[in-house]
């Protein structure tokens, strides 16, 4: 009974703890009432997969499911430093991999960013297979006037990244086929985040059995 | 006693860890409404008083909507005439008329919309909280456009980068991305209002005028002789600020109700409880009596043990009420007609010890009954079953 007792009163006085602790922290807060608060910023909003359904059935039409795989990077920073050509970007510390399956069987892989184009944001989506060449990519949303949307959207264009690998070169013109002169510089900021993804993706399977990350399942 | 009361709850512990869960709940429920009443006060005063305006002008219909609307960063289905501003500048006791013209692209495939502002330099006597981060504080010409925080990182656009609107043909330099306000600003695209009136086809048309006058004692005779201007009507702050309290303030007293209904309910399951509990110990309670306990000690043992019960459960209820209280508070901001930036639950320690003081009151209001009747317990009767 004695030590039923003193649980109790263990649970008691920490319940107490708390409740003293939410007070002191809520009268601290401070108000200043004709000035806005300034509150931290809260990190870039990352890119969404705004059209899951339909990707799966133009990249992968046998797939049956997939599953949301964030990966971790800031412990690959020098790394990937070297294979990027540049320093990474703050939201390069993460990476968010929609893995694909056929029931339990890995058909390959759908990532998202958003690419700074010419006029706007482009939102890229892109799918990789399983070896990491690249099977399949789609614009899902971008602010370009027209002419220039209209040759970024080139379904020929598109393809023309497919089978590549994160490791060749990129140069439009050179190495994937050019476009019109006005739409050149957001094609480059295409090719670039499309090749940055794809050694995202392999340094991030090269690292993978090292821990295992969370896993959401759809 | 203290102990020995503790020691009888901890003999049912299912039993009384419901009626305490129960209670909690209803004192959870309260907490979190007394800490709304006011944090909603507090929260829509400062909101209203950062906007440095007094009054806006703004179309026909439900003045109270279309400012709402307006302060939320929202678009109207109806415009003024930009005559409006003019008069409203003319008028003796108007410092400063500031107008506004939003509109909104939708895009469904995002499941949002564009959300554009056209103003003019006035704005900036209104806005103090107008500082850039980059870029330059205002519109360098006519095809310019300062981007909210949140906009200009969405859209990956720094000073100097064009930025394009397919919907209207508009190419735009980016002139400037403003600093975190915590308000709708931050994801608005600022524009001058001719480009606005321009883009959306909308000119000499206004959504809003936005009034700060030179002494707002004045707001009464301004406020009649604006009402004048054809086509607009005068929306003062002061009662919007009454009539969202008043909206408010109905919602609350129904929710009052409800919170009352189940602090009853609690009392009666804390009631019942005790009532069993002293039926179950009649032959341990009359123990008690006939080896010298008095009547007042019984029921002063039975209104410790409904205090602990209450206690516990007003503890717990805190408890609840303050970690729950954020997802409270996101939920009902859902429904407000103007919900503010700032906190909306302000539990201060006054409304936590009120809860505390109505746990107690319903304590012994609860063990009242119990306690006499085992104190009416007679030590022969008891002793005769055994």
């Amino acid at each position: 009974m004695s030590r039923l007792f003193v649980l109790a009163a263990g649970v008691l006085a920490l319940l107490l703890a708390v409740v003293a602790w939410r007070i002191i922290e809520s009268s601290n807060s401070p108000e200043i009432p004709f000035e806005p608060k300034n509150r931290p910023p809260p990190p870039a909003p990352l890119c969404p997969w705004r059209e899951p359904e339909a990707d799966l059935k133009l990249f992968f039409p046998d797939a049956t499911r997939y599953e949301l795989d964030t990966r971790i990077l800031s412990g690959l920073r020098l790394e990937l430093a070297e294979r990027l050509g540049r320093t990474p970007t703050g939201d390069e510390n993460a990476l968010h991999v929609y893995r694909i399956y056929r029931e339990q069987t890995p058909r390959g892989a759908v990532l998202t960013r958003r690419a700074k184009g010419a006029f706007g944001a482009i939102e890229i989506v892109l799918a990789a297979n399983t070896k990491g060449m690249v099977c399949g990519l789609r614009l899902q949303r971008l602010r370009e006037p027209e002419s220039i949307a209209v040759a970024l959207q080139n379904p020929a264009w598109l393809r023309s990244f497919d089978g590549r690998r994160g490791d060749r070169s990129w140069r439009p013109g050179a190495d994937i086929p050019d476009v019109a002169p006005e739409a050149r510089a957001s094609a480059e900021a295409i090719a670039d985040a499309v090749r940055s993804l794809l050694i995202l993706l392999a340094a991030s399977d090269e690292s993978r059995s090292q821990r295992p990350m969370a896993t959401r399942h759809h | 006693m203290l102990l020995l009361a503790f020691r009888n709850l901890v003999r049912r512990p299912l039993r009384n860890a419901l009626t305490v869960v129960g209670f909690a709940v209803a004192v959870a429920v309260l907490a979190c409404l007394s800490a709304f009443g006011h944090g909603y006060r507090r929260a829509l005063g400062t909101e209203l008083d950062r906007m440095g305006l007094q009054m806006m002008l703004v179309p026909l219909g439900c003045p109270y909507d279309a400012a709402a609307r307006v302060l939320k960063g929202k678009t109207l289905e109806n415009s003024l005439p930009e005559s409006a501003l003019d008069a409203a500048r003319h008028d003796p006791a108007v410092a400063v008329a500031a107008p506004l013209l939003m509109a909104a692209l939708p895009l469904p495939n995002e499941g949002r919309a564009d959300l554009w502002v056209g103003l003019d330099e006035s704005a900036l006597e209104l806005k103090p909280w107008w500082h850039v981060k980059t870029g330059e504080p205002w519109f360098s010409g006519d095809d310019s456009v300062i981007l909210g925080c949140d906009a200009a990182e969405v859209e990956t656009r720094a000073p100097g980068d064009w930025f394009y609107s397919p919907e209207t043909g508009q190419k735009l330099r980016v002139t400037g991305v403003l600093e975190r306000s915590g308000t709708s600003d931050d994801s608005l695209f600022f524009v001058p209002l001719h480009t606005a009136q321009r883009m959306f086809q909308q000119t000499n048309r206004l959504t809003a005028v936005a009034i700060r006058l030179r002494d707002p004692a004045q707001l009464r005779e301004a406020s009649e002789r604006l009402q004048r201007i054809p086509g607009a009507q005068v929306v003062t702050l002061t009662e919007m600020m009454g009539t969202f309290l008043n909206l408010v303030g109905a919602v609350r007293t129904l929710l009052f109700s409800i919170a009352l209904v189940a602090v009853t309910v609690s009392m009666l399951s804390v009631f019942n409880t005790l009532l069993a509990a002293v039926v179950e110990r009649t032959g341990e309670l009359s123990v008690m009596r006939a080896i010298g306990a008095s009547r007042a000690q019984i029921v002063g043992l039975i209104t410790t043990e409904a205090l602990l019960l209450t206690g516990a459960g007003s503890i717990v209820g805190i408890v609840l009420a303050l970690t729950i209280g954020r997802g409270v508070e996101n939920l009902v901001k859902q429904f407000l007609p103007l919900a503010p930036s700032e906190p909306l639950l302000l539990l201060t320690s006054t409304s936590l010890w009120q809860c505390a003081g109505i746990g107690a009151a319903v304590g012994v209001l609860a063990g009242l009954y119990p306690a006499w009747r085992a104190s009416r317990l007679h030590p022969a009767e008891a002793l005769k079953a055994e």
